[in-house]
C-alpha cells in the first residue's frame, strides 16, 4: 500500500477508534442503578416504561420519581413482574402481572408482610364482612393462631342486609386491607404506602390511617385531631422529617406523633412492626372489652412508645384512667344490653338481627358510643369520652330503659 | 454516459451501447424508490410501539406510500429520453422527503428530552435519528438532479450523504443498544463497525481517494453487509427460539427488537458501494 493509502487508512481509524471510545464513554457515564441489572428487560424497564407513559398517565410517573423507589433503583418491572401465582398479561414487550399483591412488594419487604399477617389488618379485616370463605384452610389456621374467632365466623350480618354493592363498594372498599389474593398472599401495602408513590411519609400522615379509621364507628381520626398529639402534629408538620427510615426515626425527626408512631415506629429502641395490633392491649372494638391475649406484653410496649416524651409516672396513670373508663363502659354496655337480653327473651324482639327500629338502637349504642368512648380515652380525646361518648350511653340508656317500660304496659294490656 | 442540461437540471442519457445496470443515475433512482417504498412496512412497524398514538405518526407512512408511487412513475421515464414532468417529480418527492425528515426529527425528541436535555431522556425517546432516513433520500434525489452526473463530485456527493447515513447509523447502533445498557457483547459490534463505515467515509470526503483507500473501503462495506445480516440473525432469533404463536407474530415484531434495523448497514453499503464505484470509475479511469 502506497504512503497516500497508509495516511488515509491510519486517519479513518483514529476516526472509528475516536467514535467507539466516545460510545464507550457515554455508557460508562450512565448511573449503575440503570446498567446493573440482572436481565436485559429490566434495563429497558428503566426507561422504556415512562417513555410512554409519561405521555398516557403523567402522573403515576411524576409520582414514582419521587418516591424512595426512584432513589434506590427499584424500576417499574421490579415490582410489575409477575410472581409465582399471578396472572400475566403481555405489555409491549413486557410480561407483567395482571394485578400487584402484598406478593409483588414481599420480594424485597419480606418481614413487613410477615409482620403484617399477624396483625387485625390482614385476614381478620377481610373476614369481619366476608367471614372465612373466601380463605384456604391454612390461611384460617395461620390467622386464628393470632386472632381467635376473627376468621373462623360467618359473614357480616349487617352486610349482607344492605347488600352486594353497598358492600362490595362500601365495606370492602377499607376491608379489602386483608382481601385474600388469587396468588395466595393477603392485602395489598399499597392500602397505606400508595400505588406509585410507595411513601413513609404518606404512611405516616393521620389522615392515611383516617381513610378508614373515621366515622361514628371508629372514630380515630377525629379523636386525634382533637388531641393534644393532633394539635401539635398540625402546628409543626412542616417542621418534620417525615421521610425518616423508621428504624431511625428519632423525637428530633418528628417531636409529637400520628397514629404510626404509637402503633408502628421504632423510636427509644421498640422494635419498628407493621403488626398494628401489637401494642393493643384491649379489644376495644366489642361490645364488652376484654383484654387481649398478650395484654401485659402489648401494653408495656406502648407505654415504651409513650415514654419517649411522658415520664413513666405520667404514662401509667394515663393507661389507668383510660382503662376506667373502658371498665366503665363495659358496665354501662352490659346493663344496657341486659335489658336488651330481658326483651328478647320476652318476645319483645325476634331473635333476627336489624329487623326492627330498636336493633338499630341497640347495635349504636356500643358500636357508636360504646367504641367512641374508649377510643378517646386512650387517644387522648376528652369530648369523644364525655359528649360523643358517655353522655350518649346515658341519654340511649335512660331512652331504652323507656321503651323497655312501654313494651312491658303492652304486655300487660 | 454523456450528460445534456434540460430545465430541470443536468440529464443523464444512456450511451446505447450501456446498459440499466451499468447506469449510476439510474441505480441510485431505484436505491431512491426501493428505500422510500420499503419505509412503509418499516415506519408502519416502528409506529404500531405504540398504537399511532399521534396522528402524526400516519404522515410518514402515506408520504412514504405517495412518495413511493410518484417516484415510480418517474423512474418509469428513466428507461425513455426523460420528460420535464418526471424530473420534476424527483425534485418535488425530494424536498418532501427533506421536511418530513426533519420534522420527524423534532417530533421524536418530544417533550420529555427538551424538558430534561439528558442521556437517559435521549436514549428512552424515539430514536430521533430515524426520521432522517427521510431527509437523506430527499438529498439524494436532489443531488441526482442537480449535480453533473459525469463529474466526479457526483460520486463524492454520494460518498458524502452515506457518510451521513452512517453517522447516523452509528448513533441509532449506540442509543438502541443502550435501551438495554448493552446486556450482550455483541451489541457493541455495530457500534464498532459503523464506527470504522464513517472514518472510512470521512477519509473519502475529505482526501484523494487513493486506489488502496477504495479498496480498504470496499472492504469495510462488505465488513457492513456481514454485519447487518448477522445483526437481522441475532434480533430475529428470539423469535425462533421461543417460538412465538402466529397470533402473537405482529406483537413479538412490534415489541421485540427491530428486526429491520440491522438491514440498514446493508442498505448503506450498497449506496456508498455506488459512491466509491463512481469514484473509483472516474479519478482513476485509464486517462
Amino acid at each position: 500500500m502506497e504512503m497516500d493509502s497508509f495516511k488515509s487508512v491510519f486517519i479513518a481509524l483514529v476516526i472509528a477508534g475516536a467514535l467507539i471510545l466516545g460510545a464507550f464513554f457515554l455508557q460508562a457515564q450512565r448511573p449503575t442503578l440503570e446498567t446493573q441489572q440482572p436481565q436485559p428487560e429490566l434495563v429497558e424497564a428503566t426507561g422504556t416504561c415512562a417513555s410512554c407513559h409519561r405521555r398516557e398517565t403523567p402522573a403515576i410517573v411524576a409520582e414514582y420519581e419521587r418516591s424512595v423507589h426512584v432513589k434506590q433503583g427499584t424500576n417499574c418491572l421490579d415490582c410489575h413482574q409477575p410472581q409465582d401465582g399471578q396472572a400475566s398479561f403481555e405489555h409491549r414487550g413486557f410480561t407483567l402481572a395482571e394485578s400487584l399483591t402484598s406478593k409483588n412488594c414481599s420480594q424485597c419487604h419480606a418481614e413487613e408482610n410477615r409482620q403484617f399477617l399477624r396483625s387485625r389488618h390482614a385476614a381478620p379485616a377481610w373476614a369481619a364482612v366476608q367471614g372465612s370463605t373466601d380463605f384456604s384452610a391454612e390461611q384460617i389456621e395461620f390467622a386464628e393462631k393470632f386472632h381467635e374467632g376473627a376468621v373462623k365466623r360467618p359473614a357480616n350480618r349487617l352486610a349482607q342486609l344492605e347488600g352486594e354493592a353497598a358492600t362490595e363498594v362500601g365495606c370492602q372498599g377499607c376491608h379489602s386491607i386483608g382481601k385474600p389474593n388469587p396468588d395466595g398472599s393477603i392485602g395489598s401495602c399499597t392500602e397505606c404506602h400508595a400505588r406509585h408513590e410507595t411513601s413513609i411519609k404518606l404512611a405516616r400522615m393521620p389522615r392515611t390511617c383516617g381513610q378508614c379509621h373515621m366515622g361514628p364507628d371508629h372514630a380515630q381520626i377525629e379523636i386525634f385531631e382533637e388531641s393534644k398529639h393532633g394539635v401539635l402534629f398540625n402546628a409543626n408538620k412542616d417542621l418534620y422529617d417525615l421521610d425518616v427510615d423508621p428504624e431511625n426515626l428519632t423525637v428530633a425527626d418528628m417531636p409529637s406523633p400520628t397514629c404510626t408512631t404509637c402503633h408502628m415506629s421504632g423510636q427509644g429502641g421498640l422494635a419498628v412492626t407493621h403488626n398494628v395490633s401489637r401494642r393493643l392491649s384491649w379489644y376495644l372494638f366489642a361490645p364488652i372489652s376484654e383484654k387481649r391475649p398478650n395484654y401485659a406484653q402489648n401494653q408495656a410496649e406502648m407505654k415504651r412508645a409513650c415514654n419517649n416524651c411522658h415520664t413513666s409516672q405520667h404514662t401509667n396513670e394515663y393507661f389507668a384512667d383510660a382503662e376506667r373508663v373502658v371498665r366503665a363502659t363495659n358496665e354501662k354496655v352490659g346493663n344496657y344490653m341486659a335489658i336488651v337480653d330481658s326483651l328478647r327473651a320476652d318476645g319483645h324482639l325476634t331473635p333476627e338481627p336489624f329487623d326492627e327500629p330498636l336493633e338499630f338502637e341497640i347495635f349504636d349504642y356500643w358500636h357508636y358510643y360504646g367504641r367512641t368512648a374508649k377510643h378517646g380515652a386512650f387517644m387522648g380525646g376528652p369530648d369523644y369520652v364525655q359528649w360523643h361518648g358517655n353522655y350518649e350511653l346515658l341519654a340511649r340508656f335512660v331512652e331504652l330503659k323507656e321503651k323497655a317500660k312501654e313494651l312491658r304496659s303492652h304486655e300487660s294490656d | 454516459m454523456k450528460a445534456t442540461e434540460s430545465p430541470a437540471g443536468p440529464d443523464v442519457r444512456q450511451e446505447p451501447g450501456d446498459e440499466w445496470w451499468t447506469d449510476r443515475p439510474f441505480l441510485l433512482e431505484l436505491f431512491v424508490l426501493s428505500n422510500l417504498a420499503f419505509l412503509i412496512l418499516d415506519v408502519y412497524l416502528a409506529h404500531s410501539f405504540n398504537d399511532f398514538a399521534h396522528w402524526a405518526e400516519w404522515i410518514p407512512v402515506y408520504f412514504a406510500g405517495a412518495g413511493t408511487v410518484a417516484l415510480a412513475v418517474a423512474v418509469g421515464q428513466e428507461t425513455r429520453p426523460r420528460a420535464y414532468w418526471s424530473r420534476r417529480i424527483g425534485y418535488v418527492v425530494g424536498w418532501a422527503a427533506i421536511v418530513v425528515g426533519l420534522a420527524g426529527l423534532v417530533w421524536h425528541l418530544e417533550g420529555w428530552f427538551f424538558e430534561s436535555v439528558t442521556l437517559k431522556s435521549l436514549v428512552y425517546s424515539a430514536p430521533f435519528v430515524a426520521p432522517l432516513s427521510f431527509t437523506g433520500l430527499g438529498c439524494l434525489l436532489l443531488l441526482n438532479r442537480m449535480e453533473e452526473p459525469t463529474r466526479p463530485a457526483w460520486g463524492q456527493w454520494i460518498v458524502f450523504l452515506a457518510l451521513g447515513g452512517f453517522v447516523g447509523n452509528f448513533g441509532l447502533s449506540v442509543i438502541d443498544h443502550a435501551r438495554n445498557a448493552f446486556f450482550y457483547w455483541t451489541e457493541w459490534i455495530p457500534v464498532v463497525v459503523s464506527a470504522l463505515a464513517v472514518g472510512v467515509l470521512v477519509v473519502l470526503v475529505a482526501r484523494r481517494p487513493t486506489k488502496g483507500l477504495l479498496r480498504f473501503g470496499y472492504g469495510v462495506l462488505a465488513l457492513q453487509v456481514v454485519t447487518g445480516l448477522l445483526g437481522a440473525g441475532l434480533h430475529l432469533l428470539p423469535l425462533f427460539e421461543t417460538g412465538v404463536p402466529e397470533p402473537e407474530l405482529w406483537d413479538a415484531l412490534r415489541y421485540g427488537p427491530p428486526v429491520f434495523a440491522p438491514l440498514l448497514f446493508v442498505d448503506l453499503a450498497v449506496l456508498a458501494a455506488l459512491g466509491l464505484w463512481d469514484l473509483h470509475a472516474k479519478v482513476h479511469a485509464p486517462s
